[in-house]
């Protein structure tokens, strides 16, 4: 594996936003990374809002396009390789997973299936690569919040987070 | 709204057009040889008006046996400068977020994104707090330049 940079849904959905999804991506591959999400990003990206352009299709059509149009570029960049997508190996992580979903449970005051999937399998899988490849995890990401409930799991993974 | 009342407007902005959708008012289930003999127009311009009438959803059409018979669309149309406004504004996230949460719901959002941007949650739990998913919680910070 390249340098293996784990991308959060905030940055993908930014840069799509602002039209410069593909080029970024290139340019990452171009600078020897591998940018790969986990699978819970999948429904961050395509299957939602998918479903909110469904949703508003009859009240809001431009805006459905948009977001249908939205999901199939996320789509074609995995298709292309210039996102791939790593399957967890839960098994092995799921004491990581468990951690990540009671910290932010206790966090959020709410019961631990109602926590969402993306923060603990971003996480577990910027580990998980570590350990794979013995060498240093990129991460990209706008949100601070995620970077500072990693901070905790940071022992156990060397990591950078890249500038956007 | 807005992709459609335009491409009516286009359609009833012909009278030629428009006298097509009228005249299949009338004469339900007309084929296409049928409405230029009518009308007098050429073939080929019926043919190209019919595919833009159909594209905007003025007209239908179904295949009976080997030819194609057409129908005045099932749309009602009302012009008043209201309307048009309507049908103009730009549609945003940020509008179909307050069409459903309202004026409180905005001000709830301005405080979780606040929260969020500062990092004291992940944008994960403020999509999670707000009821919407993250995508559009993060749609939203785009949207409002909040990023």
């Amino acid at each position: 594996m390249h340098k293996p940079l784990v991308i959060d849904s905030s940055v993908l959905i930014a840069l799509d936003g602002q039209g410069r999804l593909e080029d970024r991506l290139i340019q990452w591959k171009n600078d020897g990374f591998d940018v790969v999400i986990p699978a819970a990003i999948i429904n961050e990206v395509i299957d939602e809002p998918e479903r909110i352009a469904e949703e508003i299709r009859e009240r809001a059509p431009v805006l459905a396009h948009k977001m249908k149009a939205s999901a199939l570029r996320m789509k074609m960049a995995i298709k292309q390789g210039l996102i791939q997508i790593e399957t967890l190996d839960y098994i092995t992580y799921s004491r990581v997973i468990d951690n990540v979903r009671k910290h932010l449970s206790k966090l959020e005051a709410k019961p631990e299936h109602m926590i969402k999937k993306g923060d603990s399998e971003l996480i577990a899988l910027i580990i998980q690569l570590y350990y794979q490849n013995k060498q240093k995890v990129f991460l990209a990401t706008f949100d601070k919040g995620l970077l500072k409930t990693l901070k905790p799991f940071s022992k156990e993974a060397k990591y950078e987070v890249l500038k956007i | 709204m807005a992709e459609k009342t335009v491409s009516i407007l286009k359609a009833l902005g012909n009278p030629n057009k428009a006298k097509i959708i009228a005249h299949l008012a009338k004469h339900r289930g007309e084929t296409a040889e049928g409405i230029g003999k009518h009308l007098g127009y050429p073939l080929p311009t019926i043919y190209k008006y019919l595919r833009e009438l159909e594209a905007a959803r003025a007209v239908e059409s179904e295949s009976k046996g080997n030819t194609r018979v057409y129908f005045a669309g099932n749309f009602k149309f009302e012009v008043s400068a209201e309307k048009l406004m309507e049908a103009f504004e730009e549609q945003t996230l940020e509008s179909v977020y307050k069409a459903r949460f309202g004026e409180e719901g905005m001000e709830r959002l301005r405080e979780v994104s606040k929260k969020a941007k500062a990092g004291k949650m992940t944008y994960r739990q403020a999509a999670s707090t707000l009821g919407i998913t993250y995508y559009e919680f993060v749609s939203l910070l785009e949207e409002t330049g909040a990023d």
